[in-house]
C-alpha cells in the first residue's frame, strides 16, 4: 500500500488528528526510586504537520516520544497512565505484536547518534532490508532495489557500491541519512525524530534537517522533531510544545512563540541564546538547576527558578490555558492556539527584556 | 533583576559520599557478597586463631587408627598417620592465609613494576615490557607455575613466588592502562594548557580509578592463589616438610584412600571452596559496586 | 583481512622468542649444576663430565642458545631421562589424550555456558539470574582436584554408574591408530569400546569444565547485557522486527565477540588445568607426563612441555583472533 492508500483507509476520521497524547504519565522505578519523568503530557499532531518538542536534557521530551513507540527500557519505564491514540486505536493498550506492525510502518523514529543507533556486525544493505522484510512480503531482489532507491533519495552518491559497506566506513552524516532512508522505507505517516543533528557537525546538520524536511513534505508524513536546540525548531516546525520537568509548559504556533513567549521558562530560553541580528542584549542565563524528578512534582515546576513567582506557584501546578482567553482551543494546524501554563506569565514587555519588570510576586 | 530567586527547594540530590561511601552503601545491600564476607572472616578467625581453636596438635600422630572416620572428638576423622584431621584443616587454614596474602603482595608489587615502568614511560620500554608480560601469558598459569616450581625447587616460597609470578600480569596491565590513560591526558592538558590545577584534577580521577580497579583484582587474586597453591601442592610440590598442614597436600595424601576415607578429601576441599568463594563474592561484590556506571 | 593475520603472526613471533631464551635459561639456570641436578648427587664425575659435555654446558652461553635453537628447528627437544626416548616423540603420543579431554571440557563449557548465560541475561534481576550468577561464582571457586575427587567418589564409588580412571576399560583392547580414543574404538569397529571411552572421558570432562563453564557463562551474561542496552538494538524494535529476530540478528550477533575472546583465553586455562585433571584421573595424557617428570626431575620434558603448550596457546590464540576479526567488521575492514 502507498502511503496515500494507507491515508485513504486509516480509520481516523476526516480532519482528525493523527496523533493524539492524552495525560501521558511515564515513571521510571527501580527498587529504591521513583523518576517522575512525564507528569500528564496531552498534545495532537494532524496529518503532515510537523511539531517540535522543546526542552533540555531531560524534560521529558524523549521519553514522552518512546513511550509512544512502547520502546522505554523494561522493566524499570512503564507508562503508568494516560492514552496515546494513533490512527483511532490506543496504543498504550495494544498487545505488543500489534505495536510491533505499527512500529517501522506507520511510526518511525530516528535516534540521535548515528555512530550507536546502527548495528555495527551488518552491512547497510541487510539493516535497511530487514524493515523491509519484516513488514511486507517482498523479494530479496526487490528489497534490494528498493534499499537503492531510498539510499539515492537520501543522497548517498553510488548507492550499490555502498549496500555492502558497514556503518562504521561511514560518516556521521551519511550515518544519519542511512538512519532516515530505513525510517521512511515503509513511507510511515508519522515520523518521530529524537534530536536528529545534535550529534552531527553545524554543517551537515542544515543538510540533514533540510533533507528530513523535503522527504516529509513529498510523502506527507508528520514529523515529531525533539530538540533542545531553538534554531532547529524554527526553520522546521509549524508549532511548538515546550517541555519542562515532564510538563508540557507553553504550545503554540511557531512564530507565535518566537514573537510573544508566554511562559517564563521560554522567556528564559530565548534569551540565553547568543542572537545574530545585532541587538546587544546581553545573554541572561537562566538561574538554577532543573529540578530532582525523584520527587513527586508538588506546584508549578518552575517555580524555584522564576523570577515571576507567586506565592501559590509553590502549590498548585498551572495547566495550560490560551494565552488570549476566549478564544476557541484549536490544538492543531495553522490555526492552533497559543496556551501557555503559567499563573503569572510575562507581560510582551517583559518577555522583551527577559526579567520582571515590577514588583516580584505581584501580577500583572 | 530586583531580587534573588528563593534556594533551590526542589532541588535537593542524595548527598554523594564519595566513590567509597558510595560503594560501601552499594555493597551492604549485595547480598552474596555479605556472604563472602563472612566467609573470610571465618577463613581469617581460624587461620588467626588456630592454636586455641584446633582441638589436637596437628603434627601429633597415632590418636587413633589410620583412617578413622568422624567421631564426636574427631570431627574429621584422623589421616593415615593417625592425625587429627580437623586440626590440619585448621592449622592449614594459616598456611593458605599466609601463603595467599604474600604471593599476592608479591604479584602487586612485580605487576606493579612492570606496569609502571610500561606505562609511566611509554614508547619502546612499554613495548618491551608488554611483551615480556606477553610471554608470561603466554604459558598457560598453572604450567606457569609448575615450571617455576620445577626450576626453584618445591617448597612454600618456591610456591608463593611461583603464584606471584602468575598473576603479576593482570596487575601490570591494569597499572599500565591508567598510566597510560593518564600520560595521554597530560599531553592533552598540556597542549591545551590547562594548567597545574587540570593536572591534579586528572590525578584525582584516574589514580582512583586504577586503585579501585587494582584492589578488585588483587581480591580475586587471592581467591585464585588460594586454590593455585593448593594445586600446587595436590601435585606434589608442596612444602617437603610432611608437618607442614597444607590443603593440596593433604588432599594427595588422601586420594589413596578414596574409598575407605572420603571424610579427608571433604575436610579440605570445603575449606578450599570456602576460603575461595569468599574472596570471589567479595571481588565480585566490590567489582559492581565500585563500577560508577550505575545502569545496572 | 590478510594484514591483520600476516600482523598477528608477526606480533607472535617475538612472544615465541622470549619464551625460547626463558625456556631455555631454565635449564641452563637450574641452581648448581645442571648435569650433576640431572644425574643426582651420587654420580661419578666422569659422567658428570660426560653429561657436561652432551650438554654443552662448557660452550658460550649465546652459542648454547644457538644450538638450542638450532635443535628446536629441528624438532630436537632432548630426551627424557626416564626413557631416554625423544622427548617430542613421547609428546605427541601423550598429547591427542589431553585434546581429547580439553575438547570434551570446551564443548562441555560452552555448550552449557552461553545458554545459561543468555537465559541468565534473559531474567535479569530475577530469581533465576541471582541462582546462575551465585553458582557460576561458587563453581569459579572449586578447583578441579576438589571437584574432581568429589565426583569420582559420588559417581564412581558410592553411584557406580561410571568409571573412576583411566581411558578405557584395561580389558579392552583397541589397538592405537591415532591415540584418540574415541576415534581409535570407531577404527577398531568397536562400539561397546567406544561408548566405554566416552563414559570415561564424562568425569573429567565435568571437573576439567567447570571453571570454564562459570566464567563462560557470567562474560555472556553480561555481554548480552551490554549488548542489549545498546542504542541499535533500540533502533531494531523501532523498525519494528520480531523480537525473535531482534535477539539473534542484533544482540547476539554482537554479544558473540567477547564470549570468542574468553573461549580463547580459557582454552589456555583448560591446558593448563588438564594436568591436574590427568593426576586426578590417571589420564594418559601430557599433563600426567609432566607431573611425573617433575617427580623424576626429567627437566627436558618439563621445559619442551612448557614450551609446546605455550605454543599451541599461541597458535589457538591467533586462531580465536582471526575468528573474531572476522566476526566483527570494524576490526576486518580497519
Amino acid at each position: 500500500m502507498t502511503a496515500a492508500q494507507r491515508a485513504a483507509t486509516s480509520r481516523a476520521g476526516v480532519g482528525e488528528p493523527l496523533l493524539t497524547v492524552r495525560d501521558l504519565v511515564v515513571r521510571f522505578r527501580t527498587h529504591d526510586t521513583v523518576v517522575y519523568a512525564v507528569n500528564g503530557v496531552t498534545f495532537d499532531v494532524a496529518g503532515g504537520e510537523t511539531v517540535g518538542l522543546v526542552g533540555e536534557s531531560g524534560c521529558g521530551k524523549s521519553v514522552t516520544n518512546l513511550a509512544i513507540m512502547r520502546l522505554l527500557a523494561k522493566p524499570a519505564g512503564r507508562i503508568e497512565g494516560g492514552s496515546v491514540v494513533f490512527d483511532g486505536q490506543d496504543l498504550v493498550k495494544m498487545p505488543e505484536q500489534d505495536v510491533r506492525e505499527i512500529r517501522g510502518r506507520d511510526v518511525a523514529m530516528i535516534f540521535q547518534d548515528p555512530m550507536t543507533s546502527l548495528n555495527p556486525v551488518l552491512t547497510i544493505e541487510e539493516q535497511l532490508t530487514e524493515t523491509l522484510r519484516a513488514h511486507k512480503q517482498v523479494t530479496k531482489e526487490s528489497a534490494r532495489a528498493r534499499a537503492i532507491e531510498l539510499l539515492s533519495l537520501v543522497g548517498i552518491p553510488k548507492p550499490e557500491t555502498r549496500l555492502s559497506s558497514f556503518p562504521h566506513q561511514f560518516s556521521g552524516g551519511m550515518r544519519q541519512r542511512v538512519m532516515i532512508a530505513m525510517a521512511l522505507a515503509l513511507e510511515p505517516r508519522l515520523l518521530i525524530a529524537d534530536e536528529p543533528t545534535t550529534a552531527l557537525d553545524v554543517t551537515i546538520q542544515a543538510q540533514v534537517l533540510e533533507l528530513i524536511r523535503d522527504l516529509t513534505q513529498n510523502l506527507g508524513t508528520a514529523v515529531i522533531l525533539i530538540t533542545h536546540d531553538l534554531g532547529v525548531v524554527a526553520g522546521m516546525t509549524q508549532r511548538i510544545n515546550v517541555m519542562y520537568a515532564g510538563f508540557i509548559v507553553e504550545a503554540g504556533l511557531t512564530t507565535d512563540i518566537f514573537a510573544k513567549p508566554s511562559h517564563p521558562y521560554t522567556v528564559g530560553l530565548l534569551h540565553s541564546i547568543p542572537r545574530i541580528d545585532g541587538s546587544d542584549e546581553p545573554l541572561i542565563p537562566i538561574e538554577g538547576a532543573p529540578p530532582n524528578q525523584r520527587v513527586a512534582p508538588v506546584g508549578c515546576p518552575f517555580a524555584p527558578r522564576c523570577q515571576w513567582r507567586l506565592e501559590r506557584c509553590a502549590s498548585e501546578n498551572p495547566v495550560l490555558e490560551a494565552v488570549d482567553s476566549g478564544s476557541v482551543t484549536v490544538l492543531t494546524g495553522a490555526t492552533a492556539t497559543h496556551r501557555v501554563a503559567c499563573f503569572n506569565p510575562p507581560t510582551p514587555e517583559e518577555a522583551a527584556a527577559g526579567r520582571p519588570l515590577r514588583e516580584q510576586g505581584s501580577r500583572a | 533583576m530586583t531580587t534573588s530567586p528563593t534556594p533551590m527547594i526542589l532541588v535537593e540530590e542524595r548527598a554523594s559520599r564519595g566513590l567509597w561511601g558510595d560503594a560501601f552503601v552499594r555493597l551492604r545491600r549485595n547480598k552474596p557478597a555479605i556472604v563472602g564476607v563472612v566467609c573470610i572472616i571465618l577463613f581469617v578467625v581460624v587461620a588467626l586463631f588456630a592454636p586455641v581453636l584446633a582441638p589436637f596438635d596437628p603434627n601429633k600422630t597415632g590418636l587413633g587408627p589410620s583412617f578413622a572416620p568422624p567421631s564426636r572428638e574427631h570431627l574429621a576423622g584422623l589421616d593415615k598417620l593417625g592425625r587429627d584431621e580437623l586440626s590440619r584443616v585448621i592449622y592449614g587454614a594459616r598456611i593458605s592465609l599466609f601463603v595467599g596474602i604474600i604471593s599476592v603482595t608479591i604479584g602487586l608489587t612485580i605487576g606493579g613494576i612492570l606496569g609502571a615502568l610500561a606505562g609511566g614511560a611509554g614508547g619502546k620500554t612499554d613495548t618491551i615490557v608488554m611483551r615480556f608480560v606477553d610471554v608470561m601469558l603466554a604459558v598457560p598459569g598453572i604450567l606457569l607455575a609448575i615450571g617455576i616450581v620445577a626450576w626453584l625447587g618445591q617448597g612454600l616460597p618456591q610456591i608463593m613466588l611461583a603464584v606471584a609470578i602468575t598473576n603479576a600480569p593482570i596487575f601490570a596491565r591494569i597499572l599500565r592502562g591508567s598510566l597510560l590513560g593518564l600520560r595521554e591526558a597530560e599531553f592533552v592538558t598540556v597542549s591545551r594548557s590547562m594548567g597545574a590545577d587540570g593536572r591534579r584534577l586528572l590525578l584525582r580521577h584516574m589514580l582512583p580509578n586504577a586503585l579501585t580497579a587494582l584492589i578488585v583484582a588483587a581480591t580475586l587474586a587471592l581467591a585464585t592463589a588460594i586454590i593455585d597453591v593448593a594445586g600446587l601442592g595436590f601435585l606434589g610440590l608442596g612444602p617437603p616438610d610432611p608437618s607442614i598442614a597444607e590443603w593440596g597436600t593433604m588432599l594427595t595424601d588422601s586420594t589413596e584412600a578414596l574409598r575407605r576415607a572420603p571424610w579427608l578429601i571433604f575436610a579440605p576441599g570445603i575449606a578450599i571452596v570456602i576460603s575461595a568463594i569468599g574472596f570471589n563474592l567479595l571481588g565480585d561484590g566490590l567489582r559492581e559496586s565500585l563500577d560508577p556506571r550505575l545502569k545496572r | 583481512m590478510l594484514k591483520y593475520i600476516v600482523r598477528r603472526l608477526i606480533g607472535a613471533i617475538p612472544v615465541l622468542f622470549g619464551l625460547s631464551i626463558i625456556l631455555f635459561a631454565f635449564i641452563h639456570l637450574l641452581p648448581g649444576d645442571p648435569a650433576a641436578t640431572i644425574l643426582g648427587q651420587h654420580a661419578k664425575p666422569e659422567l658428570v663430565a660426560q653429561m657436561r659435555a652432551r650438554l654443552g654446558l662448557d660452550l658460550p652461553l649465546w652459542q648454547q642458545y644457538l644450538n638450542y635453537l638450532a635443535d628446536l628447528a629441528h624438532g630436537n627437544l632432548g630426551n627424557s631421562f626416564v626413557n631416554n626416548r625423544p622427548v617430542l616423540g613421547e609428546f605427541i603420543v601423550r598429547f591427542p589424550g589431553t585434546i581429547e579431554l580439553t575438547i570434551a571440557a570446551m564443548i562441555y563449557s560452552v555448550g552449557l555456558g552461553i545458554p545459561l548465560g543468555r537465559f541468565a541475561a534473559r531474567h535479569y534481576q530475577t530469581l533465576s539470574d541471582g541462582a546462575v550468577t551465585v553458582l557460576s561464582l561458587v563453581g569459579i571457586s572449586i578447583p578441579i582436584f576438589v571437584l574432581g575427587l568429589t565426583l569420582q567418589y559420588i559417581f564412581a564409588v558410592q553411584l557406580h554408574w561410571l568409571p573412576a580412571t583411566g581411558r578405557i576399560d584395561g580389558h579392552l583392547n583397541v589397538p592405537s591408530v591415532t591415540n584418540f580414543m574415541l576415534i581409535d574404538t570407531i577404527i577398531a569397529k568397536d562400539p561397546a569400546a567406544f561408548i566405554d571411552a566416552l563414559r570415561h572421558l564424562i568425569l573429567p570432562a565435568i571437573a576439567l569444565g567447570s571453571i570454564p563453564l562459570a566464567i563462560i557463562t557470567r562474560i555472556t551474561r553480561a555481554s548480552v547485557l551490554d549488548v542489549a542496552n545498546e542504542d541499535y538494538v533500540r533502533t531494531a524494535r523501532a523498525k519494528g522486527l520480531k523480537e525473535k529476530r531482534v535477539d539473534s540478528r542484533h544482540i547476539m550477533r554482537n554479544a558473540w565477540l567477547p564470549v570468542v575472546t574468553v573461549i580463547g583465553l580459557q582454552f589456555g586455562g583448560l591446558l593448563g588445568g588438564a594436568v591436574i585433571t590427568e593426576t586426578v584421573f590417571a589420564w594418559n595424557g601430557v599433563g600426567k607426563w609432566v607431573v611425573e617428570a617433575i617427580e623424576a626431575h626429567d627437566y627436558f620434558v618439563i621445559q619442551s612441555s612448557i614450551l609446546l603448550f605455550a605454543f599451541i596457546f599461541l597458535v589457538v590464540n591467533l586462531l580465536v583472533d582471526i575468528m573474531y576479526a572476522f566476526l566483527n567488521p570494524r576490526i576486518r575492514y580497519a
